[in-house]
């Protein structure tokens, strides 16, 4: 009888739970989001779904080198003389999902929300670039610390809805962010800020649907504070204003979407329907794109991942008379595999990332046990620096494209920029050094111990960087391998000697890279401390001429090097999966930024059914 | 027997609050940061607001609020100081769909802010519960089955096949079997799916892979079960009687020798059933069991005591629900 109870079960689960009809296109997307709330937003795999969904202001223009802007929800835009005040047309064929128009209000309604001290945006700093908005969310945080304050636990319902029609106030005066009209948005910038526009186009700068958010919304009595909630962002209830609108998202299974009647560009859809695809063990991510279940993996993970990269490489080998005369020609390296004979090796395509991959030093004077730190001494930093071989660690460890690299901003990620020379490998250069420094032949020197988390073979990269520091240095060096989430509070209490670290990127300048070694940033895991470095960056701010500010960037860039602070190892590589005979839209661009609403699958018949390339420099150029 | 299963029922909730408290005790003390994900660690505003948001300023705090929210007492709370009520209007105000509200309401995912962690177990655990139904069914089949083919014929070659596989069903772990049968049968032969989840075709290999630890420990016992019955007077007696060797075995003898099966199918039905990690990754299967692992690496409190809270439930049901079949099977069991 039980037996027969768990039988039916079973089969009444499978009854009901039936799977939906294969979408156009079934994209991996490295695991299921973590939130589409757009002001919460901040990583890539967050933010290409949610600009499939939503649409900024502008767009990037992913298949242009130079990451150009497009028009999106702005047909144009101008800015003044001074370069700080931006004014955006929002177009008249602009729509919601549910066919109300997008309003220049809705963008100072979301933007609001991000520099809330309730609600804030991950990118609030950059918010805060608006001139009177860093003002508004310091008074906010001021007056909710003295309502609590005042309040003693008691809830005032009256006071917390007086406080927040203040703030109403207060934004309209302070914030220079104005809706002149329903279509006409004018702001005004502290400073010149050369990459806006690029913040326009970034995904947490997008607007959300006012009436649904406020209802999820509410005053909490007590704090004074908005409580908000998040599962607004959930089918049917979700309203966007994107290509795509989403139908269905089953957690961790299935998202769903599906191409929007009332989007103003919809010709340009590559498909009718989109679904992105859960699979979280990597290796039978490539089983399921092997088996047809997938068309496009987004990050290539398997284990064996350096192996079909070494394939790839053997079969480009074998052409190598036509792609060296596609790459003299500027022909991009997805385009270049389209060209070839169909070959399943080439369904690879390794691709430089946005992202470095780097090591820590603890820059402060003492270590954390109270011991002289000798990383304290620069000479010291650049010693190690220039000992560890970068080369090695990318072709012979990691084997998978990576670039080996002695910058720190991925060189040609950005227009205009030139990376400085780099760290260069040199152990001769390194033993003097660190004999200047007091340590001849490493003697006297304390154990180093590099510090990194389990998993996605940092121990092996550990050991090679062990390898150059013992033979080419003298020193002795321990290994320390922990959880990652103990790894990450150790580095923000600077309880480290060496450890290793990574960044990617937010937006196409030098800055997104810098930042996070100015003294004080809640990124700045190194501690480090230089105020020729922090003036280096005030002075990029505050100039107006962007070849000139990027410039001085690269000053910047040439110092943090020359100080190394951390050790650039090499330039990560993305790694994707697709045929690129059959689907089109995945941009080469290092940037890596996939709007998803291009991908294509070429003969389905739906969307406009092109190849895509990425424009030739000289055309980009004109 | 009533009495046993309203008691029962009676100490549940007593059970779920030591349960809570330890679980969120030895998570609050687990280094790291909830809200932390990946190598960007939010900046102090943004930590200060998630922190507010949730209450992680305060164990106290949490603690009450949460158990606030998850024994139903906010609801009803909520429902009549006119909360509620003033939400729904105002949702229907602005033209859209008010929040749902749920009586015992475990909160939200820190790790996926979308998401109630009632949703993400209403979607996962029906999941669970039909691959460990499906594969408790197989082991049961398997593993009785073998259980008897050694019980009867001990020493031969039978027996030690069984035995055997037993022993690789026990030893071997299921991300290999696992990965073994997805090659087998989906690459290579190319008959089963892929990363697919709601047909009887894409049930087979994950239900199987998990049913081989618990069929070769069913086999073990039954076999021991029946050695030891096979040996007692009665079953002298029955044979004695000229009763039929297969009606021996299989009527006189199995129903005694199940006891000890049916004792260990209570906690073996709920570990089945609240989903196998490895089984679940390998297989894509979107169950329960990747919960367990996700929520306490990134320390997702919310998401770790709700998971805790269904799977305790999940056992005190099942461990009543072999009690129950326990008297059924041997009425001179109090």
């Amino acid at each position: 009888m039980p037996l027969a109870v768990l039988l039916a079960i079973v089969l009444g689960v499978l009854a009901v739970d039936k799977p939906r009809k294969r979408a156009d296109v079934v994209v991996l997307n490295g695991g299921d989001a973590s939130t589409l709330d757009v002001t919460r937003v901040s990583w890539q795999q967050d933010n290409r779904i949610v600009s499939s969904l939503w649409e900024g202001l502008v767009r990037n223009d992913v298949f242009d080198p130079a990451f150009g802007k497009i028009p999106g929800m702005a047909e144009r835009w101008e800015v003044a003389a001074d370069g700080k005040t931006w004014t955006f047309h929002i177009r008249a064929d602009s729509a919601w999902s549910n066919g109300a128009p997008v309003t220049a209000g809705d963008f100072v309604f979301s933007w609001q929300r991000g520099l809330l001290p309730d609600t804030p945006s991950d990118y609030q700093g950059q918010l805060q670039l608006i001139k009177g908005a860093r003002a508004f969310t310091d008074w906010r945080t001021a007056k909710l610390e003295a309502f609590a304050k005042d309040g003693g636990g008691k809830a005032r319902p009256q006071e917390a809805a007086a406080l927040w029609e203040e703030t109403q106030r207060r934004f309209a005066e302070l914030v220079q962010m104005k809706a002149v009209d329903d279509r006409t948005l004018v702001m005004e910038l502290e400073r010149p800020v050369p990459y806006w526009l690029d913040l326009c186009a970034f995904e947490p700068f997008y607007p959300i649907y006012r009436p649904l958010v406020d209802a999820y919304q509410s005053l909490n009595p007590v704090t004074g504070r908005v409580d908000a909630r998040s599962d607004w962002t959930r089918p049917p209830l979700l309203i966007t204003n994107g290509p795509f609108k989403l139908v269905d998202w089953k957690f961790k299974r299935e998202m769903r979407m599906e191409k929007s009647e009332h989007y103003w560009n919809r010709d340009k859809v590559g498909t009718d329907s989109l679904a992105i695809a859960v699979v979280d063990d990597r290796n039978a991510a490539v089983v399921a794109y092997q088996t047809g279940a997938v068309d496009f993996n987004t990050d290539l993970l398997a284990d064996y991942r350096a192996e079909m990269v070494q394939q790839y490489r053997a079969c480009l080998a074998e052409h190598a008379d036509a792609v060296a005369a596609m790459v003299k020609d500027g022909v991009d390296p997805i385009t270049i595999t389209r060209r070839l004979p169909p070959d399943k090796r080439l369904h690879v395509h390794p691709l430089p990332a946005f992202g470095t991959y780097f090591y820590n030093f603890n820059c402060l004077p003492k270590l954390p046990d109270g011991r002289d730190n000798p990383f304290f001494d620069p000479r010291v930093r650049r010693a190690f620096s220039m000992a560890v071989d970068r080369s090695n660690i990318a072709d012979n460890v990691r084997r998978c494209g990576e670039v080996p690299s002695g910058v720190l901003v991925p060189r040609g990620s950005i227009d205009g920029y030139t990376s400085p020379a780099g760290v260069p490998h040199d152990p001769e250069g390194a033993r003097k050094l660190l004999a200047e420094a007091g340590y001849p032949g490493g003697k006297g020197f304390i154990t180093v111990e590099i510090l990194f988390n389990r998993d996605m073979g940092h121990d092996i990269i550990a050991e090679a960087v062990k390898k150059d520091w013992e033979g080419q240095l003298g020193v002795s060096v321990v290994l320390k391998q922990k959880e990652i989430k103990i790894v990450r509070e150790d580095l923000k209490k600077h309880d480290f000697i060496v450890s290793r670290g990574s960044w990617f990127g937010d937006y196409g300048d030098p800055l997104t890279f810098l930042e996070i070694s100015r003294s004080g940033d809640g990124n700045n895991d190194r501690a480090y401390n230089s105020p020729a470095f922090d003036a280096l960056l005030d002075a990029a701010g505050a100039e107006a001429d962007p070849a000139r500010r990027l410039d001085i960037l690269r000053r910047a860039e040439e110092l943090l090097l020359e100080d190394s602070p951390l050790v650039p190892v090499y330039q990560y590589v993305e790694i994707y999966m697709f045929d690129p005979q059959k689907l089109t839209g995945v941009s080469p661009h290092p940037r890596h930024k996939q709007q998803l609403f291009m991908l294509d699958v070429i003969g389905d018949g739906k969307g406009p059914e092109v190849f895509r390339e990425m424009k030739r420099t000289q055309e980009a150029r004109p | 027997m009533m009495r046993v299963i309203v008691r029962r029922l009676l100490q549940l909730p007593l059970i779920l609050l030591v349960i809570y408290t330890l679980t969120l005790t030895l998570a609050w003390a687990v280094p790291g940061n909830p809200l932390e994900r990946g190598e960007r660690r939010p900046a102090p505003e943004v930590e200060a607001a998630m922190k507010a948001r949730y209450k992680l300023d305060s164990f106290w705090g949490f603690y009450w609020s949460y158990m606030e929210n998850a024994s139903g007492v906010k609801w009803v709370r909520d429902g009549l100081s006119g909360k509620a009520a003033a939400e729904a209007s105002k949702a229907e105000g602005l033209g859209v769909a008010p929040p749902v509200r749920r009586v015992f309401d475990l909160g939200p995912s820190l790790q996926y802010e979308d998401w109630r962690v009632n949703e993400v177990l209403a979607g996962s655990l029906p999941v669970s519960v039909t691959i460990g139904g499906a594969a408790m069914l197989i082991a049961i089949v398997i593993g009785v089955g073998a259980g008897v083919v050694g019980a009867v014929r001990p020493n031969s070659v039978a027996d030690f096949g069984t035995l055997l596989v037993a022993l690789v069903g026990v030893s071997l772990p299921s991300f290999v079997t696992g990965t073994v049968l997805l090659l087998i049968f989906s690459v290579w032969l190319g008959w089963l799916p892929v990363a697919e989840w709601g047909t009887l075709r894409a049930l087979i290999l994950p239900s199987f892979t998990l049913s081989l630890p618990f069929a070769a420990y069913i086999a073990r016992l039954t076999r021991m079960g029946m050695i030891e019955v096979l040996r007692s007077d009665y079953i002298r007696t029955a044979r004695a009687k000229g009763v039929s060797e297969r009606s021996v075995v299989l009527k006189h003898a199995l129903k005694n020798a199940f006891l000890p099966v049916l004792s260990y199918l209570g906690p073996a039905t709920a570990m089945a059933m609240t989903g196998s990690f490895v089984v679940e990754r390998v297989f894509s299967v979107p169950g329960i069991g990747q919960h367990f692992v996700n929520a306490v690496l990134n320390k997702d409190l919310f998401m770790i005591i709700g998971v805790v809270l269904v799977f305790s439930t999940m056992l005190v049901m099942f461990n009543l629900a072999v009690d129950v079949l326990y008297r059924w099977v041997d009425p001179r069991i109090e």
